[in-house]
């Protein structure tokens, strides 16, 4: 043990950064389950998952290799083409109404008031209940027969709707009931990125003679993007993974067409029809856009992300 | 009360202030019964009588507490109860919970504090997968069970039986890792060192002193497990033949498919499922907001 050499200069090698243990077999120990799970759930199968995708295989007869021709299918396929464009819709819609509903939420109940608690456990509710007991809640909600919302809507003399089965209703009902249950989640993610706001930048705020909005645009906001970036990307992959509520809400009705989504379109085509290579190309199609939206929305981070 | 003098000594503005945070209460409150009312919706319907729920107003109150309805809905498929789904979404939650913790906790305790070669890399590798959309090995994994000789299943292999839906919780995952390193690095490593000394090895540190330490965090991961797991849809869906093998979820999801319109009994159903979890998030709700907040703020 030769520690005390060379003063001022780092040694041999840089101080680990663990050092219980001397032997790092030991830390194989500790890794082993974690690897596995890596290399046989993880890492192998997206790599089986794209190997799979060049290939016409319905499990029962050999694999046929068929290069990218699934993926020419999809994109000529008008039912894939529906399940990309309303889980776009999906996403488009449910991400932004929840961050902005969560942030004008979070900064409401970001008070000091008696019986808060009570409010703040109506609003997180949602989030723990099961998407597909949920959406059968809500497919209640949405019926045409007896359906409570077409009876409140009747009070305002609005006519009924058919709502999960109608086209254009459908896609919007679905968002709706998703803002509802997550909401909970974006406001408890905000609740604490505002808590992590010293108190002393809105005090210095205020001496400079900023009101109530001033203090929020030029003190709460830009301090918050952080919150808000981390909070849009869980979002973002959260919401093109949408299934559940499809599942229960879609599936039963005539025009399942006009709700079906990406995911959806996967669990259809390889669990259903048992086309795997069909399934495992979209699969990947559904992979590749998560990945290219997720690095670019890392690439805007730094216009309009302030990290204290 | 004087109005007058309150409205001569108060600070100019506090009085709108005042107001303005009744308003603010008064709106919250609002939206927080808003919130509430698919539940209550849910809980009326459960009691009424299927000509109550196609005929009265939409909130009236039910003309008694026809619990029938849960004791037909609790026996509505032929050969398995309500109560089977409901064992073995309890069983299938109490599994995942005790391997998340076991391996979850230990791949966090060598990132923590063991040194070993490509640290860095392995944890970002880890991370990475929390990006990757899990549908992506939907395929595969389904193939991979497939593969997997089982004594007891029909088909011989892995499919229709419930082990894909437990076994991986064994293999580590992202997010516990994640939290429970980050719970980790805050115990003072001179704990371990001091054991370290005394001669204790690694896996004495991991299980007497790490472990009682970390009791919350382990709880936060255990509440999750619990939860993903009792709320899982796809993957018992995929991989369940058997009504017997079925959890709540896909049990109600079925049950959809046989009660069309039954909407007393299925809103009874729904509620059965989801008593455990409301249950839980009452008794518990620190750790779900805990978790939650430390799953957000920290990427």
């Amino acid at each position: 043990m030769s520690r005390s050499v060379a003063p001022g200069r780092p040694l041999l090698r840089p101080r680990p950064s663990g050092r219980l243990g001397r032997d790092s077999w030991w830390a194989w120990v500790f890794l082993a389950p974690t690897l596995l799970g890596l290399a046989v759930l993880s890492a192998g199968p997206i790599l089986a998952s794209f190997a799979i995708s060049l290939t016409d295989w319905d499990l029962l007869s050999p694999p046929e290799f068929v290069g990218l021709g699934n993926f020419g299918s999809l994109l000529s396929d008008p039912r894939f083409l529906v399940a990309l464009r309303n889980t776009a819709f999906y996403t488009v819609t449910s991400v932004p109404l929840g961050l902005i509903l969560g942030l004008g939420l979070a900064l409401a109940l970001d008070q000091r008031i008696r019986g808060i608690a009570i409010i703040r456990t109506a609003y997180f509710l949602p989030v723990v209940t099961s998407t597909t007991a949920i959406a059968l809640v809500w497919l209640w909600i949405y019926s045409p027969q007896g359906g409570v919302l077409n009876n409140a809507l009747g009070v305002f003399g609005i006519s009924p709707q058919k709502w999960v089965s109608d086209p254009v209703f459908a896609m919007p009902a679905i968002v709706l009931m998703s803002v509802w249950q997550g909401l909970g989640t974006t406001v408890i993610i905000f609740l604490a990125g505002l808590q992590g706001i010293p108190q002393e930048f809105y005090d210095a705020a205020s001496v400079d003679g900023a009101g109530r909005w001033a203090r929020f645009r030029s003190v709460t906001l830009p301090l918050l993007t952080p919150t808000i970036f981390f909070t849009g990307i869980l979002a973002f992959i959260d919401a093109f993974q949408v299934f559940d509520q499809v599942y229960v809400m879609a599936r039963p009705g005539e025009p399942t067409k006009s709700t079906i989504t990406l995911v959806y379109f996967i669990y259809e085509a390889g669990f259903d029809h048992f086309k795997m290579g069909l399934a495992a190309a979209a699969s990947w199609i559904l992979f590749l856009i998560v990945a290219v939206m997720t690095i670019l929305y890392f690439r805007s981070q730094r216009r309009w992300v302030h990290y204290q | 009360m004087d109005v007058a003098a309150l409205r001569v000594r108060a600070v100019p503005g506090r009085r709108a202030r005042r107001i303005r945070r009744a308003v603010l209460v008064t709106l919250l409150i609002a939206g927080g019964v808003l919130m509430m009312l698919p539940f209550l919706w849910m809980v009326l319907t459960s009691l009424k009588t299927r000509s109550e729920v196609f005929g009265g107003a939409p909130l009236s109150l039910p003309s008694g507490p026809h619990f029938e309805n849960y004791v037909t809905m609790w026996n509505a498929l032929p050969g398995v109860t309500f109560g089977t789904f409901f064992i073995n979404s309890l069983k299938l939650a109490a599994l995942n919970t005790a391997g998340q913790l076991l391996s979850c906790s230990m791949a966090a305790f060598a990132f923590a504090t063991l040194p070993f070669r490509a640290k860095g890399t392995l944890f970002g590798l880890i991370l990475a997968t929390l990006i990757i959309p899990f549908q992506v090995v939907l395929v595969p994994n389904f193939v991979l069970y497939r593969l997997l000789p089982h004594p007891t299943s029909e088909s011989g292999n892995w499919i229709g039986t419930q082990e894909p839906l437990w076994v991986a919780s064994f293999l580590g995952g992202a997010f516990g890792i994640f939290l429970l390193r980050q719970f980790f690095l805050a115990i003072p490593r001179e704990l371990g060192e001091a054991a370290r000394v005394d001669g204790a090895n690694p896996w004495q540190i991991y299980r007497h002193i790490y472990l009682p330490l970390s009791k919350p965090a382990l709880a936060t991961l255990g509440i999750f497990t619990f939860m993903w797991t009792w709320n899982d849809l796809i993957d018992p869906l995929i991989y369940l033949r058997q009504l017997d093998q079925y959890t709540t979820t896909v049990g109600l999801a079925f049950f959809q498919g046989q009660f069309v319109g039954k909407w007393p009994e299925m809103m009874a159903g729904a509620l059965v499922s989801l008593a455990p979890m409301i249950i839980l998030f009452v008794a518990a709700q620190q750790l779900f907001v805990r978790g939650i907040a430390l799953s957000g703020l920290k990427g």
